[in-house]
C-alpha cells in the first residue's frame, strides 16, 4: 500500500523493499469478502516483489477468473500473505532514492526529516 | 415455532411493532438509525414530525419481527424494540386496542411471562404497577409468571415527557404504549469497552459510547476496510473491528500507538480479542503521508487533535525561516536517520486540518464510504454553514454533544461522486474557529464537570417504534 513519499521522489517509489526483516506468524480467521474487496485495490507486481523478499512465493499473475470465483487456495495465500504474516523488526528502502524507514516493533516509521517533506 | 408466523394476522398484515429507545445522546439517535438501516438493509418508515428529541418513545412502520431484530441487533442508542398492541393517551384506548385483535394473544398462552411498567419522566410505586399489570388480566396467559427468565416479556411504557416548565411531572401520561419485547440492543458494548476496564488509554480517548455509535455511523461491517489517521491510543480501531470491519491507523506520534510495555494498542487488540482485525499502526503526518493513491478505505473514523484537549502538530517548523534546513548529525548520522528520530513539528490550525481531512477522505475512500469526525464549535457562535465542504463529499448527519460553551459535533459524510484531481475543501467558514484552542484549554475543568451532568440529565430518555 505505501510508496516512498519522499519530496522529489515521485517515480518507481515502490514496492519499498524490506530487508533484515523479523517475520512473525500469526493465525487469524479467514475472511474471503475481505480479500476479495481487497484485491483489485492491489499492486499485484508490487505485492509479489515484496512476498518474495519474506520468502513467500506468489504467482506471478493474477488468476484470470474473475474476484467471485477465485479459487480458495489462492485466497488462502494471499490470506496468509496480508494478514498472517506481520513484521516485526526490518526496514525498507525506497527502490529510487534509497530512504529507509525502519519498522520497530511492528510499528512502520514513515516520517520524514524536514528537509524532505 | 416459527415465532414470527404468529405474529402474522390473518389479513396477511404484519403486527404493529413499537420499538422503546433509550438513548442518552438525544441528537445522535436518528442518524444511527438511520446507518443502521442501512448496514442491515431494513426498510423502515417513521414519521420524521412525530420524532421528539427529548420523548424516549419513536413508532416505526417496519415489515417483520426478523427485520426488526436485525435492525438493533448493533444499536448502541437504541435499548429495545416492541411489537405494539396497543397504544392511547388512556388505558381505555390501550385497552381497547388490545383487545381488537384477541387472534395476537394465544402463541403466548402457555409461555412464562414478565410484565413491566415504567414510566418515562415520573416514577410510579410497586402498588400502581401491580395495578396496571392487574388490568391486562382478560388476556388470560396461563404460563408461569417468571421474572428472572421469562420466555415472553410485555411492557406498559408511559410517557410523562419532560415539560421544564411544569413543577413536577404531570399527573396523567402523554402516551401510553402496551406491547410484546422483541429485541434489544447492544448497550452491553458500552461496558465491554468502557474505558476503565480497557487496559491502555490516553488523555484523549474517546468515550466507549460514542466510539460504537462512530463505528455505526461508519457503517463499519465484515470485509470492509477503515482507517484512522489521528490514531491515538486506537479507540476506533476496537469499536470498528467489534463489528467486524478491518481496521488501520496513524499518527505522528508514534510513543501514543507504542505505550509501554504491555500497554498498547496492540494491548488492547488482546484484551478485546480482536487479533487480525486490527491490521496495522504506522507513525506518520496525515499531511505528508506515503499512501499510494488508490480508493483503499471503505471508512475513515477519526477524532482530529484541534488543539482542545490535545494540539495539533505537522510536520515543520513554527519559524521556518531562522535556520537553513540542513540534516542535523548526532554521532556523525544524519539526526532523521536514527531510530528514535521524532522530527521538529509545528502547530497544525484547525481550518487545515479539516481541508487536509476532506481532501484525503475525497482522494482515498471508495464512492459511497464514509468519513465519520469530530468538530468542535462555540455554541453561541456556531451556525451549520461553518461545516467544511468538498466538492465530491455529502454530509450525511451533524449531531451536537453540548458542553455549556462550547460543544462538538459528530459529522458524517459520505463521498457520492469520483474525486476530481483539483477539488478542494472549502473551510473558509470554519476558520473562525482557527484562534479557540486558547479558550478551551482554560475551560477544561468546567467541561469535565459538564460532561458528566449532561449524562445523567439525558439517562432517562427512551422512543417508539411501529408497523401497519
Amino acid at each position: 500500500m505505501l510508496q516512498c513519499h519522499a519530496k522529489n521522489c515521485n517515480s518507481n517509489n515502490y514496492p519499498l523493499q524490506l530487508s533484515k526483516v523479523e517475520v512473525v506468524n500469526q493465525e487469524t480467521e479467514f475472511n474471503p469478502m475481505f480479500l476479495r474487496n481487497m484485491l483489485p485495490k492491489l499492486e499485484w507486481n508490487a505485492l509479489v516483489k515484496t512476498a518474495f523478499q519474506i520468502n513467500v512465493t506468489l504467482p506471478n499473475a493474477l488468476p484470470e477468473s474473475s474476484t467471485d470465483e477465485l479459487d480458495e487456495e489462492f485466497l488462502k495465500t494471499l490470506h496468509r500473505v496480508l494478514l498472517e504474516t506481520h513484521i516485526q523488526q526490518g526496514q525498507m528502502t525506497c527502490p529510487n532514492c534509497n530512504h529507509v524507514y525502519h519498522i520497530k516493533d511492528g510499528i512502520p516509521n514513515m516520517l520524514l526529516d524536514e528537509t524532505e517533506a | 415455532m416459527n415465532k414470527e408466523d404468529k405474529s402474522r394476522h390473518f389479513d396477511g398484515r404484519t403486527d404493529k411493532e413499537a420499538i422503546p429507545i433509550f438513548i442518552t445522546h438525544e441528537e445522535f439517535r436518528l442518524p444511527e438509525l438511520e446507518s443502521l438501516t442501512k448496514i442491515e438493509h431494513v426498510k423502515i418508515s417513521y414519521n420524521k414530525e412525530e420524532y421528539r428529541k427529548n420523548c424516549p418513545f419513536l413508532v416505526v412502520e417496519i415489515d417483520s419481527e426478523k427485520e426488526a431484530t436485525r435492525l438493533i441487533k448493533r444499536a448502541i442508542l437504541i435499548r429495545n424494540i416492541y411489537e405494539l398492541w396497543g397504544m392511547g393517551k388512556t388505558y381505555e384506548e390501550v385497552h381497547t386496542q388490545v383487545k381488537s385483535k384477541p387472534e395476537r394473544w394465544p402463541p403466548y398462552d402457555y409461555k412464562s411471562f414478565k410484565f413491566i411498567v415504567s414510566a418515562f419522566g415520573s416514577t410510579c410505586s410497586s402498588d400502581y404497577q401491580v395495578k396496571i399489570i392487574n388490568s391486562f388480566a382478560y388476556l388470560g396467559f396461563k404460563g408461569d409468571i417468571d421474572l428472572k427468565n421469562p420466555e415472553v416479556q410485555f411492557g406498559v411504557l408511559e410517557d410523562y415527557g419532560l415539560d421544564p416548565y411544569l413543577p413536577g411531572p404531570p399527573p396523567e401520561p402523554y402516551m401510553i404504549y402496551f406491547g410484546r419485547s422483541i429485541a434489544s440492543g447492544n448497550r452491553d458494548l458500552i461496558q465491554t469497552y468502557n474505558l476503565k476496564k480497557r487496559r491502555y488509554i490516553g488523555n484523549t480517548s474517546m468515550d466507549a459510547e460514542l466510539s460504537l455509535i462512530m463505528a455505526n455511523q461508519a457503517l463499519a461491517a465484515p470485509g470492509k476496510l477503515i482507517y484512522d489517521p489521528f490514531v491515538g491510543t486506537g479507540s476506533f480501531l476496537l469499536t470498528c473491528a467489534q463489528f467486524g470491519a478491518f481496521t488501520m491507523g496513524s499518527d505522528i506520534d508514534g510513543r501514543q500507538i507504542r505505550g509501554q510495555t504491555n500497554r498498547s494498542i496492540k494491548s488492547n487488540v488482546e484484551q478485546y480479542n480482536l487479533n487480525g482485525k486490527v491490521l496495522d499502526t504506522l507513525v506518520f503526518d496525515i499531511c505528508h503521508h506515503p499512501f499510494r493513491d488508490n480508493l483503499w478505505f471503505d471508512a475513515i473514523v477519526t477524532d482530529p487533535p484541534y488543539g482542545v484537549r490535545a494540539g495539533a502538530k505537522t510536520l515543520g517548523r513554527k519559524e521556518p525561516f531562522k535556520r537553513p534546513l540542513t540534516p542535523k548529525l548526532i554521532d556523525g548520522i544524519p539526526a532523521h536517520k536514527r531510530e528514535d528520530y521524532y522530527p521538529p513539528t509545528k502547530p497544525y490550525e484547525m481550518s487545515e486540518v479539516l481541508s487536509d481531512l476532506l481532501d484525503f477522505a475525497a482522494r482515498f475512500l471508495v464512492v459511497g464510504g464514509r468519513l465519520v469526525y469530530w468538530l468542535p464549535t462555540v455554541v453561541d457562535e456556531y451556525s451549520n454553514s461553518d461545516l467544511p465542504e468538498h466538492p465530491s463529499m455529502k454530509l450525511v448527519s451533524n449531531s451536537e454533544q453540548n458542553f455549556g460553551q462550547w460543544a462538538r459535533r459528530l459529522v458524517t459524510m459520505e463521498k457520492f461522486k469520483e474525486n476530481i484531481i483539483g477539488e478542494h475543501a472549502n473551510v473558509l467558514n470554519a476558520k473562525g474557529l482557527d484562534n479557540l484552542s486558547f479558550v478551551y484549554h482554560r475551560k477544561d475543568d468546567v467541561i469535565k464537570e459538564k460532561q458528566s451532568g449532561f449524562k445523567l440529565n439525558l439517562n432517562l430518555i427512551s422512543c417508539i417504534l411501529k408497523n401497519l
